[in-house]
């Protein structure tokens, strides 16, 4: 009963939210300059007025406002101004499993030598392990995914042909993407999961199961892992919003007909529509999120209590 | 509980992971391209770009074709493309009559489209109709304004006492398009301000309808898909239409003498009015697929085209799949079943699909590796026609001096823009309309002879910027090269910096615009120097010259001349090519002496294609038909056979030691 109280009133707060972000987006598209009919060979003005008489960008702006908010509220986004052949319905409907498949594929890569260099690194403190392990984790932190996306190529495409340059079809294409996708979340995964672990196997309670004779495998395992996952899956919330809607870099490079392309085009060309429709659905995943993250803690940690 | 939380999570993952390596890719293509982008759309009467026009060409057929090598205009649905000898031994077309304005298009009988229909002339009425109607707004709507009456058409507002199309809403259920909407012709009586019973007042059109002789009150309700108004009006016996336009049928000079006879009449002669009959926004397009399903006509499962290749599938951000069109009615020189054409953006990754085998034509790579694929032997850069210049805006400060401009050009060392960034054969500009547009005028017997401006000459210029007042540089205020986000653009902004530093000693501060703002600036005169770039739309001087006319919107320099503005109007007037290209060279001289653009280099065709796709041609425009021409062609030359695979070399080139 707390729970549904507490999910119902989160539920308001995404929808104020959402409200904010559209109209804050909105007022923003409409302040910056140039628009989206804007070409290098300037187009005649009486074509211009027309187009923009068609979208209704020649009505005063709390009625475009308006419009586009009644709109939107029911779930319509309208046409994209740049690819005018498909609604932004369509263009998400697309592109987001596909971004949000090789997200979970980077991810659950990402969590699993994310986790497991994290524990072994905390067990083996201070050891070459530790140490080799750490310098991985900072390295991967610190380069830059299209570094990485690069030498990946180099060496898996053209000096060890294992794995096609680019494209998206086969279970071979996704290999080199999700990789370089989940490193630098799997480094980040592992230096989280060292930190928390080496917190928690300090802690009383791993010394009282030590002392209760418990097998070291199942402290490790069962006792300590549930303490330091807290951090990893705060981390969680955002991190998987942000790698369900795609990356801009990754997808460029492998050539992936996912979303994350289209977060930057959308901006530059001043596709008002797409731009406001992949705001919102970013905006609806990051809250989301969040409370599924809130919700997680409940359940991993007693202590915390849902209000 | 928290058991089966977190088995429920990694069920979840592992489900997802599964989901996400999809089943079955499709069966691989005769010949995949790199497209250089996403195409935006798929109706003809909309598109812009080459990416659309690689598609659209091979979608779509209009009455012409181009010749894949010398792009002269081949027959497409028109027979009669070709030329003849009239009574004074000139060469002319053989559909245009000899007052240069009227042509009479025979359309073949066997052309269709991909639903079995017979193309007509009917289908090319009602498209350009379409194309041209204020509702469709394309970019290039004033390329179909040298037909009689077009202009106004999409323009004008009816006056009364002209003839108008009532356009009333569509049948209830229907999507309120061109294709649906009824038509009604009649007469514009009255237009008058009526007052509402709620305050405020309403247009009202009275209208003399033809098919019955009555008279009919209209007000209009535009039927705009996202606006609110579109409720009925207040007043009494007063009918929405949601559009009153100038006649089509009666003032536009576009007609079906018979299902396969179709007469055009131009304003004022246009020698590349035939040629922009094979150009993609004149395509044309199938009224019942339209009428049907709106604005997703173009969606595979709906798609209807005439051209030598049908829409298989499309994936936005990845392919678009053409195969053979089975109703084309030039099917044997459509050599390709199945192409993919790709919407791969970084050049880069296009690059590296080539080196691995994925795709077998690029249109352009990254300039850093040029040197190193031309010393390979793979790239082969051509000429395009294309100039990238700096436009100079002659309302601010030093720069309304010509000697300043002209000092600025002077002391340019284009050569070594060429050599030490771009590298990719690109030649240095002196003249704004690239000689290579030669290539296409000479196969028709022409020659522009293009105006140049002086070469580089550093004395010369450091003298002209003493005259105007600042010797060496001195008290010359800052100003700014603006340049849009791109590595190259700002390498050779640098450079250029550089160079007027070091042979002027004028300081020079770089702006740096992403596109939008970057287009917003030049369009509101908020800059100093721009980078620009322009590539030809038809290989006849007008496309350049025109922009710098000072009523042209592309012009963006608050650069004025009379003379100029004359030559162009006049030679815009003219029928025959070659004086026409006479008036032409002396506007580009004028041009070239007052510089309100310093051009830098012509442009090269960057594109790259593996050795066993044959049929695939240089020209001046960088276009490559899929398919062939007619053989022979009327005047009794072989066609072209169009692009072809060479399997036997691909064999030999593959097995070969891994030199692909």
């Amino acid at each position: 009963m707390v729970a549904v109280w507490f999910v119902l009133r989160r539920a308001f707060w995404i929808a104020v939210t959402v409200w904010v972000v559209f109209t804050v987006s909105f007022l923003l598209m409409k302040a910056v300059p140039g628009g989206p009919f804007d070409r290098e060979r300037a187009l005649d003005p009486a074509i211009e007025a027309r187009l923009k008489a068609r979208y209704g960008l020649d009505r005063p702006l709390w009625e475009q406002y308006w419009n586009e908010l009644r709109h939107a509220v029911r779930g319509d986004l309208g046409y994209s101004f740049r690819m005018p052949d498909l609604t932004v319905n369509q263009i998400i409907a697309q592109g987001l499993p596909i971004s949000a498949s090789l997200g979970l594929l980077a991810l659950s890569f990402a969590l699993a030598l994310g986790l497991t260099a994290g524990v072994l690194s905390a067990l083996a403190r201070g050891t070459w392990l530790d140490v080799s392990l750490r310098l991985a984790a900072t390295v991967g932190i610190a380069l830059p995914s299209f570094v990485i996306a690069g030498l990946a190529i180099l060496f898996f495409v053209f000096l060890i042909p294992l794995f096609p340059a680019a494209g998206w079809g086969s279970p071979r294409q996704l290999v080199l993407p999700a990789l370089c996708l989940g490193g630098p979340y799997a480094a980040y995964i592992a230096r989280l999961t060292r930190t928390s672990m080496l917190d928690v196997l300090s802690q009383d309670y791993i010394r009282t199961a030590y002392a209760k004779g418990l097998p070291r495998r199942r402290i490790i395992l069962v006792h300590a892992l549930r303490g330091a996952l807290l951090p990893v899956v705060s981390f969680l919330g955002p991190a998987v919003a942000g790698i369900l809607t795609g990356s801009l870099v990754i997808e460029e490079i492998f050539f992936i007909p996912g979303l994350g392309v289209h977060f930057v085009q959308a901006a530059l060309q001043r596709d008002y529509t797409l731009a406001m429709g992949l705001v919102l659905l970013y905006t609806v995943l990051i809250c989301v999120m969040n409370l599924l993250v809130d919700l997680a803690y409940a359940v991993l940690d007693p202590r915390v209590k849902l209000e | 509980m928290r058991n089966w939380f977190l088995l429920g999570l990694f069920a979840l993952l592992l489900l997802a992971s599964a989901w996400a390596v999809p089943l079955g890719t499709l069966p691989p293509a005769d010949l995949t391209l790199c497209n250089g982008d996403e195409v935006g759309t798929l109706d003809p009467a909309r598109a812009t770009g080459t990416p659309e026009g690689r598609v659209l060409r091979a979608l779509f057929e209009g009455l012409c074709s181009w010749h894949p090598k010398t792009l002269e205009p081949v027959p497409g649905v028109a027979t009669n493309i070709y030329r003849i000898r009239d009574a004074q031994g000139r060469k002319r077309w053989a559909c245009l009559a000899p007052d240069g304005l009227t042509y009479t298009f025979l359309l073949r009988k066997e052309a269709r489209w991909s639903n079995g229909d017979p193309v007509t002339a009917a289908d090319f009425v009602w498209s350009f109709r379409r194309f041209l109607h204020r509702e469709t707004a394309p970019d290039y709507a004033y390329e179909l304004w040298y037909i009689r009456g077009a202009e106004h058409f999409t323009l004008g507002e009816p006056r009364p006492g002209e003839p108008v199309e009532v356009e009333l809403p569509p049948p209830p259920g229907k999507p309120s398009n061109l294709a649906t909407r009824p038509v009604l012709q009649g007469m514009l009586v009255q237009v008058e301000q009526q007052r509402l019973p709620s305050g405020g007042s309403e247009t009202v059109y009275h209208v003399r309808l033809e098919r019955d002789g009555t008279v009919h009150r209209y007000v209009v309700r535009e039927p705009a898909a996202r606006a609110s108004n579109a409720h009925a009006p207040e007043l009494p016996g007063v009918e929405v239409a949601h559009w009153i336009v100038p006649s089509f049928a009666k003032t536009v000079a576009v007609r079906a003498l018979g299902p396969h006879k179709l007469q055009i009449v131009l304003e004022r002669p246009t020698p590349y009015f035939l040629y922009l009959m094979g150009f993609y926004p004149m395509f044309p397009v199938h009224r019942e697929t339209i009428a049907r399903w709106g604005q997703q006509w173009m969606m595979p499962e709906h798609f209807v085209g005439n051209g030598p290749y049908v829409l298989h599938s499309r994936r936005v951000r990845d392919r678009i799949r053409l195969v053979k069109s089975p109703t084309y009615w030039n099917r044997e020189r459509v050599q390709l079943e199945v192409i993919d054409v790709l919407a791969v953006k970084s050049d880069t990754t296009a690059l590296n699909m080539f080196l691995t085998g994925q795709v077998d034509w690029v249109p352009t790579v990254p300039h850093t590796v040029v040197p190193e694929l031309i010393r390979r032997k793979m790239l082969r850069p051509g000429s395009y026609l294309g100039t990238y210049y700096y436009r100079v805006n002659v309302t601010k400060g030093p720069l309304r001096d010509v000697r300043v401009r002209r000092a600025l050009s002077l002391a340019l060392d284009r050569r070594q823009i060429i050599d030490t960034v771009l590298r990719a054969g690109q030649q240095p500009a002196y003249s704004f309309v690239p000689p290579v547009i030669n290539q296409y005028l000479e196969a028709l017997g022409h020659r522009y002879q293009v105006a140049r401006c002086q070469q580089e000459n550093v004395k010369l210029a450091q003298e002209l910027l003493r005259q105007a007042g600042y010797p060496q540089g001195r008290g010359f205020p800052r100003i700014e090269i603006l340049y849009n986000t791109s590595e190259a653009h700002q390498a050779v902004a640098e450079l250029i910096q550089s160079q007027w530093k070091r042979h002027l000693g004028i300081d020079v501060g770089l702006r740096n615009m992403e596109w939008g703002a970057y287009l917003a600036a030049q369009r509101e005169g908020d800059y100093h120097v721009a980078r620009a770039g322009w590539i030809g739309d038809y290989p006849y001087p007008d496309t350049f010259l025109r922009m710098f006319h000072s009523q042209s919107a592309n012009n963006q320099t608050g650069w004025k001349n009379a003379r100029y503005d004359e030559l162009v109007d006049q030679a815009s007037r003219e029928a025959d090519l070659g004086r026409r290209l006479r008036l032409y060279e002396q506007a580009e001289r004028i041009l070239m002496d007052e510089l309100p653009i310093i051009p830098i280099y012509y442009y090269s065709s960057l594109a790259m294609v593996r050795p066993w796709v044959r049929g695939w041609e240089r020209n001046v425009q960088d276009v490559h038909p899929f398919h062939g021409t007619v053989d022979p062609l009327p005047d009794g030359r072989p066609g072209h056979p169009g692009i072809w695979i060479d399997r036997a070399l691909r064999r030999r080139l593959l097995q070969g030691a891994g030199a692909w």
